[in-house]
């Protein structure tokens, strides 16, 4: 069992860090084949001895680190699942969150509320008015009976009252005391931690089977943020999407992009990698760009339907503008002969 | 016509004719004539005597009327929780907050009770409280409480005391600012420890806006500054305003807070003097209050003010008149009071008829126009005393004086109507206090 990552300032996912270390990738390799046995997703569960709170029920070195890396390179896909107070101090999540008194900072408050006698304005706490034989309270300050709550007295919405100093405060502010280190925290001052799932991607799934990760050149067409594949990667994906929906019913979209040849080079091979690029700022980090013929690209866009999806070219074909030499189609994939409706003759081709 | 009438009205005030009244003046000063002691003596002494009397005093001992402050360490600055009841005071509470805040007492918190406002108040007010606050903590001197359901300004107030922490109690309005370092002034004259409360000296915040608001300036700054500092230095100081009052937080308590219905603070002043607490006023604690800046708003409010008065002066504490009850000083007081406010107004209207009846319609001009003239030197005395004394009111609105005389008659028609309904009990029910609390008041 391994504790969660390290706790992020904010809500923000932090920067992965590249571990040292030639087992690395082995180690993550290892984690995607564990995630994959385990049904293709991980979730947290509530360990109250932990550190943080939750734990993922894979076994390794340096989990956490290794998961984020993986969400980061979109071999995973991180869901939220849920958000923890840790300690700034030791980041622990063992605290005590109550109101204290503003004035005394004591916790020993009471919550009551306020009584108001109408007849003579009077406003005190209901231990001031004392209980009369006929169930109604005498007015400590006129002496005159209280009977009808609502025509003769009120209460006066909620109120803490501080046992130490008598204080009263409406909104009493929070305060958080970390039990592992004592610290005295304000309830704005913790550390808001973000806890998720992970969901293997068909990039996770495309590495367990070719039994290394994706890293390096080789595998890209260009390498710019983020990669456009070589067909036969791309196409692996999109085998991999196949099967989740044939698993799953988790449909897709692909996103058909043709190059004129006037932007293919001289020699009609070279890719337009600064349209690519454009494409790509344009798209989610989930979304995967591969080649699949000279003038021929698909981008393929997981859990998104035939809507979303034109959404999405709609607002690409803005941003690339008039000039832009990529034509641009939509193909939702429900089932696996759409596929080959939209890329017909694409199995002959991806056939090396 | 029109120079007929200006030859008439300038004639009273012709050197030649003041020359021959000078002449008669020791013959005047001996005689039995009642025009002479009811319209040149009596307003004399009433008015014009003290002040002159508090000028003298100024000019011999000035730290007597402006004590200077002492130097004090800051752990020596005890608690002010400035409580704020306000009902859809969207306008006016974020300027209130802040200047509370950044009014440069050390030791200073603000509980702003919101009577169930229908505007953002609330927001307006913590957003005030976020902004003004330099620290954290300074924040956190700031409590709000909405209220679920409208209370009432005195109930409102009420909440606010029993939230307050402090060992002195301010209270303002939420139209009202106080001034940067006021608060140290305010606190100065409890080193008298018989001293129970002390009002602020009410300035005009809004005076350029109009001529209402700069006829306003004047009156606050020779009935509100000058009057109470007279009367508050013969310890006959009959109102700690709700604009801007601050008491010993013992005494509040133990009076229970307010009381329900109108005039909060004529009744709480009232209920303090006949605990034998004496009552301060403080020239330097200056706080700049809104005043009405239409008629209709004008004579809403001293309708009210003038039927508070008889609700709680006359009727709900008629037992400070039996001599000896609760002193001698709160008996005169209250003889004053009822004379001054009340029977003078009222002897003034009759008697014009009388004289209109008794002496013809040519007579009453005449006497009208005698009056004016010496209530006008009157006026002028007074004001520039209060200028000397006070800073109040601007130089300009001296130029407005000659309407000053106008102006209060004017002002007569609301409180001589307020004063006739409430005497005869007619709309006894004002909106200012809520149905369900109105009901259960059992003095009104």
């Amino acid at each position: 069992m391994n504790d969660l990552a390290p706790p992020a300032s904010g809500l923000a996912v932090p920067a992965p860090v590249e571990l040292p270390g030639a087992a690395a990738p082995e180690r993550r390799l290892d984690l995607l084949r564990q995630i994959s046995s385990a049904g293709g997703t991980i979730t947290p569960s509530a360990n109250p001895n932990s550190e943080h709170g939750y734990t993922y029920a894979l076994s390794g070195h340096d989990v956490d680190r290794d998961l984020e890396f993986l969400a980061a390179h979109n071999y995973l896909e991180a869901r939220f699942f849920d958000r923890v107070s840790l300690c700034p101090k030791c980041d622990s999540h063992h605290l005590n969150v109550r109101e204290i008194c503003p004035s005394c900072r004591r916790a020993h408050l009471s919550a009551e509320g306020l009584l108001h006698h109408f007849a003579c304005g009077y406003v005190g706490i209901p231990s001031e008015f004392s209980p009369t034989d006929d169930g109604s309270y005498l007015c400590p300050k006129c002496n005159r009976r209280m009977h009808h709550l609502g025509t003769e007295f009120d209460r006066l919405g909620k109120a803490f009252t501080c046992r130490g100093c008598g204080l009263i405060s409406e909104n009493p502010p929070v305060e958080a005391v970390c039990l592992a280190c004592g610290a005295r925290n304000r309830a704005e001052d913790l550390i808001s931690a973000l806890v998720f799932s992970y969901l293997l991607t068909s990039r996770g799934a495309a590495a367990i089977r070719r039994g290394s990760l994706f890293d390096g050149d080789d595998e890209a067409v260009i390498v710019a943020d983020a990669p456009v594949y070589r067909r036969k990667v791309i196409l692996e994906f999109l085998d991999n999407e196949l099967r989740r929906l044939q698993r799953f019913k988790d449909a897709f979209s692909l996103l058909l992009v043709k190059c004129a040849p006037t932007a293919l080079g001289s020699n009609g091979n070279q890719a337009p990698t600064e349209w690519l690029s454009r494409l790509r700022e344009n798209l989610r980090d989930v979304d995967l760009i591969g080649q699949v013929g000279d003038a021929l690209f698909i981008v393929i866009l997981p859990q998104t339907k035939r809507r979303e999806a034109e959404s999405l070219c709609d607002r690409i074909e803005a941003a690339l503008g008039k000039e832009s030499p990529l034509t641009l189609s939509i193909a939702e994939i429900t089932e696996p002969r759409d596929l080959a409706q939209a890329l017909p003759g694409l199995t002959a081709r991806a056939d090396p | 016509m029109i120079n007929g009438f200006w030859h008439y009205f300038f004639s009273t005030i012709d050197p030649i004719s003041n020359l021959g009244f000078s002449r008669a003046l020791p013959e005047l000063s001996l005689s039995a004539l009642p025009h002479w002691w009811l319209i040149v003596i009596l307003p004399f002494v009433w008015n014009v005597l003290p002040t002159l009397i508090l000028w003298v005093v100024y000019l011999v001992r000035p730290t007597s009327i402006r004590p200077p402050l002492p130097a004090r360490p800051d752990q020596a600055y005890p608690l002010v929780s400035l409580v704020i009841a306000g009902r859809n005071e969207s306008a006016t509470i974020g300027q209130c907050i802040r200047g509370a805040l950044l009014c440069g007492y050390p030791n200073i918190e603000v509980v702003f009770v919101d009577d169930n406002s229908d505007d953002d108040s609330v927001a307006i007010a913590r957003r005030a409280a976020l902004t003004a606050a330099r620290t954290r903590k300074d924040a956190e001197r700031v409590r709000i409480f909405p209220s679920p359901r409208r209370n009432g300004k005195a109930s409102s107030l009420n909440i606010g005391i029993r939230m307050a922490r402090g060992e002195f109690i301010a209270i303002t309005d939420a139209d009202s600012v106080i001034q940067y370092g006021s608060v140290q002034h305010w606190l100065q004259p409890f080193d008298d420890p018989h001293v129970g409360a002390v009002s602020a000296n009410i300035r005009v915040l809004n005076m350029p806006h109009g001529l209402l608001t700069r006829l306003q300036d004047i009156e606050y700054a020779l009935l509100f500054t000058n009057g109470r500092l007279i009367s508050a230095s013969l310890d006959l100081l009959n109102i700690i305003s709700g604009m801007g009052g601050l008491f010993r937080a013992e005494i509040l308590r133990r009076l229970y807070g307010f009381d329900t219905g109108l005039g909060d603070d004529t009744d709480m002043t009232t209920q303090i003097r006949k605990q034998r607490w004496k009552l301060g006023f403080s020239l330097g604690a200056i706080v700049w209050t809104t005043v009405p800046e239409t008629r209709d708003h004008l004579w809403r409010q001293r309708a009210r003010w003038r039927r508070n008065m008889i609700k709680i002066r006359v009727s709900k504490h008629r037992d400070q008149f039996v001599l000896g009850r609760y002193g001698f000083k709160n008996a005169v007081l209250a003889c004053v009071l009822l004379i001054g406010r009340l029977l003078w107004t009222w002897s003034m209207a009759v008697g014009l008829f009388v004289v209109l009846f008794e002496f013809g319609p040519l007579y009453v001009p005449q006497l009208v126009v005698s009056f004016y003239w010496i209530f006008l030197i009157y006026l002028l005395i007074r004001a520039l005393i209060a200028r000397d004394l006070a800073r109040t009111p601007q130089p300009i609105n001296f130029a407005l004086l000659f309407l000053y005389p106008f102006y209060l008659m004017w002002l007569r028609i609301p409180t001589l109507y307020a004063e006739g309904s409430e005497l005869m009990r007619i709309g006894a029910k004002h909106p200012y206090v809520p149905d369900h609390v109105w009901e259960e008041i059992p003095w009104w």
